[in-house]
């Protein structure tokens, strides 16, 4: 495999911004000169339900990644984390927009398959600088600090130009506090 | 950093093929996964400065038409559907198939495997091969782009329509592709001198002259096939990998294909059909005598595999080493193609780690099925009709974000677009004979009612049913994004509509007696005019009654709700009976921890106030 391709699952409910998180993440590995193949959920499950996006960088087109093969996942809901920490291979890192630590029976798991879950509630943190919707942003910094996610905050910040020009000051500081987490 | 990489959506980027390639007339009817391609033409034509005629049609049938008479101007045309769309649509593609076309003409038909979003995983390149169209399997959004040049020039050249197949994975999948600049030029010209030119043996064939067509058309097919051999979108990758076993495959499918065998340590030749109907047989026929066995993956059905000549021994659908349901995700490749290298087992386990999977599906996640929003009128209107015909009523449904009223048990049945109608009167004729006189309720949306209900409702009127019928009118297309109806302001690149259809007036015009405008957030009220509309079912000049429950979409159009905003408590003296979450369902509404009451999410309330009449406790107030 490629030093530069990576697989990435982005996850959470419908209308938490999966998709815009994405497409930032998507922007960010372009901008940067890899090519990227993204499966996005449309359609009626975007009504609130699950939803989950597989990010591919570096060239390989199928659009879906294969369970167990996955670098990353970036979640912003916990209980969606779990759902998908099977996307992930060993040595991989999860990022997940959480108070509190996963359910105690994965902790063996993950520790035997060594993936790393770093929790950050990034809700909280949006919701100080306010508005919950840039709660993927704030995920987005905090990622980027772990070469796992391959991407970073200035890749980050440079693809918010492009991608947030609407909101763009305030995106900006989500991911200055995300870069900046908390309990690491 | 390259300007000129853009990140698009796959359908997108057939939209942007489509302004490309100089189609002038494009045309279709909304449904996932397809619904994203016309507004990619719009987005690319004013982009480019090109003129092209779009519209969001009533119904794809309609949409099919408008477009193929553009063709036999000579213009580019093309229309844009999902698969289900295509049965709709079938009566004129069989039709066009046999009179052909004369300017290069596009049908698109987006395949749903899964199902993720419909009510079939048919397999539009069967409807092809029904209909003897040609049809073109892009694997990329890059490769689907170019399909389009490939597909326009073959229509125009044979005067043949041709379909484009993309999957929910490909017109949902965002690929980085490189985007000639707004000021480039190049785009395929019109042809000279375009007009449509009388030719009544063609255009108006009597049977006499369709068997002349047909001849006509199964030669063109021949040709196709022979052009097809050599075609670049038929080749085989990995051509010099020593194996006994060989690969077909198409669509989206031929990359997880690569990435399973990647997987699996393990190169084969694979022949990657772009081309699935007329299949070059010759092509197929000399790949596949290089080997033992034929493995074939494809989807959502056996199109390819059924063309393949006789003598390979073929490994597919057939055979059950491909799954007969459900989308060819990568575990499926993965396991299908394991199999076939490992006849003699054990197979390899797929990547993924067992007691880690086996650990999440025995955990108590929530599950969480799509529901309506917060807000929605739909809740408003379905609770009301529980309400006013309790839980024995028959409650027909039909296709749209209010299918979801099966969460408030509000919705019985849903077949296809504008069943609620037929099926109501259905059920109405049938009760009468075996004397079962329960209320039949029908629902349907507005965009839905405009594409089969009309017929529908004349059929019911003028045969005597009785029935009430519920047109939910949400002023949009709302499941699949927003696009505009015959009753909208709008048109489908945002220009002001000349002419708006009013439902009520039509509703009238189908011949009912009893027609009410109503709010469904006037919930009390709304009780008052179902019963009356059930009265008039019963009353001896009745018949059917109809109630347009008027109320634009929430995400739509929020000023309604934003200017009278109702934010609500639920009192100490809530007791967690959850009458409200089962027969409300608001997303917003939410059951403690600890299970003792129910909470509002306010991160999700919309403060429409609607709640309020869903706890006949009386615990859920306005705030003051």
């Amino acid at each position: 495999m490629a030093p530069n391709s990576r697989k990435i699952i982005i996850c959470g409910l419908g209308g938490q911004g999966v998709i815009f998180l994405t497409r930032l993440l998507a922007r960010a590995a372009v901008d940067s000169g890899h090519p990227v193949m993204v499966s996005e959920t449309h359609g009626m499950s975007q009504r609130g339900g699950s939803v989950i996006s597989h990010l591919k960088i570096g060239g390989n087109q199928a659009p879906l990644i294969q369970p167990g093969t996955a670098d990353a996942l970036l979640s912003l809901d916990p209980d969606e984390a779990v759902r998908n920490l099977h996307y992930l291979s060993p040595g991989a890192a999860a990022f997940v927009n959480a108070h509190s630590e996963p359910p105690p029976d994965i902790r063996p798991h993950l520790e035997r398959l060594d993936i790393r879950l770093h929790c950050l509630p990034a809700n909280r943190i949006a919701l100080e600088l306010g508005n919950v919707a840039v709660a993927n942003v704030v995920l987005a910094g905090f990622a980027s600090r772990h070469p796992a996610l391959g991407l970073s905050s200035d890749d980050l910040r440079r693809a918010l130009h492009t991608n947030a020009k609407r909101n763009l000051e305030l995106n900006l500081k989500a991911l200055e506090r995300g870069v900046g987490g908390s309990r690491e | 950093m390259n300007n000129h990489i853009e990140i698009l959506l796959g359908n997108e980027a057939i939209g942007l093929g489509l302004v490309e390639q100089g189609c002038r007339v494009v045309t279709g009817y909304p449904g996932t996964p397809s619904s994203e391609i016309l507004a990619g033409v719009i987005k690319h034509k004013k982009r480019l400065g090109r003129e092209v005629y779009t519209e969001w049609s009533t119904n794809e049938k309609v949409a099919f038409e408008v477009a193929l008479a553009a063709s036999w101007t000579g213009l580019r045309a093309a229309v844009t559907m999902k698969q289900v769309g295509l049965n709709v649509a079938a009566d004129p593609l069989f039709s066009a198939a046999y009179t052909g076309v004369k300017g290069g003409f596009l049908v698109i038909a987006a395949d749903d495997p899964g199902p993720y979003s419909s009510q079939t995983e048919q397999d539009s390149r069967l409807m092809a091969l029904n209909a003897k169209v040609p049809v073109f399997d892009p694997a990329t959004p890059d490769e689907a782009r170019q399909m389009v040049a490939h597909a326009l020039s073959l229509s125009e050249r044979y005067g043949t329509p041709v379909i484009l197949r993309p999957t929910t994975r490909l017109c949902h999948a965002l690929q980085s592709l490189p985007l000639p600049p707004a000021n480039g030029n190049g785009h395929h010209p019109d042809p000279p001198r375009i007009r449509f030119r009388k030719d009544p043996p063609r255009w108006a064939a009597t049977p006499k002259f369709r068997n002349l067509l047909h001849k006509e058309l199964n030669q063109k097919l021949r040709d196709i096939e022979a052009e097809f051999a050599a075609s670049p979108l038929n080749f085989v990758q990995y051509p010099e990998a020593d194996s006994r076993i060989g690969v077909i495959a198409s669509g989206v499918a031929y990359h997880t294909t690569l990435q399973a065998l990647e997987q699996l340590g393990a190169q084969l030749p694979v022949l990657k059909i772009g081309t699935p109907y007329p299949l070059p047989r010759a092509l197929v026929s000399e790949f596949a005598s290089r080997f033992d066995t034929v493995v074939v993956i494809e989807e959502p059905d056996a199109c390819i595999e059924l063309q393949v000549p006789s003598g390979v021994t073929l490994r597919g659908r057939g055979d059950g080493t491909v799954p007969g349901a459900g989308e060819l995700a990568p575990e499926a490749v993965y396991r299908a193609l394991a199999q076939v290298l490992h006849p003699h087992g054990p197979t390899p386990p797929p990547p993924r780690d067992a007691q880690l999977s086996e650990l999440i599906q025995s955990l108590p996640l929530p599950a969480r099925p799509p529901r309506l929003c917060p807000g929605c009128g739909h809740r408003s209107a379905f609770f009301a009709m529980k309400r006013s015909f309790g839980p024995r009523a028959i409650y027909p449904g039909d296709i749209g974000c209010y299918t979801l009223g099966t969460n408030l048990r509000a919705v019985d049945t849903f077949v296809d677009m504008g069943a609620s109608i037929t099926m109501a009167h259905g059920f109405y004729q049938a009760n009468r004979l075996v004397g079962d006189s329960r209320p039949i309720v029908a629902a349907i949306g507005d965009s839905t009612f405009l594409h089969s209900g009309v017929s529908a409702l004349i059929n019911a009127v003028h045969t005597g049913a009785r029935f009430v019928l519920v047109i939910l009118d949400n002023h949009t297309t709302a499941m699949t994004g927003f696009q505009p109806t015959a009753a909208s302001d709008l048109l489908a690149d945002g220009e002001h509509a000349p002419r708006k259809v009013s439902l009520e007036k039509l509703v009238r015009a189908c011949g009912v007696e009893f027609v009410e405008v109503t709010d469904p957030y006037q919930q009390e009220t709304f009780v008052q005019v179902l019963k009356a509309a059930h009265q008039f079912t019963r009353s001896p000049d009745g018949g059917v009654a109809v109630i347009i429950a008027n109320r634009p979409c929430v995400l739509y159009d929020p000023t309604p709700v934003r200017e009278h905003p109702i934010p609500v408590v639920i009192t100490e003296e809530c007791d967690g009976c959850r009458y409200c979450l089962e027969a409300f369902e608001c997303p917003a509404l939410v059951l403690a921890p600890d299970s003792s009451r129910v909470d509002v999410n306010y991160e999700i309330c919309i403060e429409c106030g609607q709640c309020i009449d869903a706890c006949y406790k009386g615990f859920i107030l306005a705030a003051t």
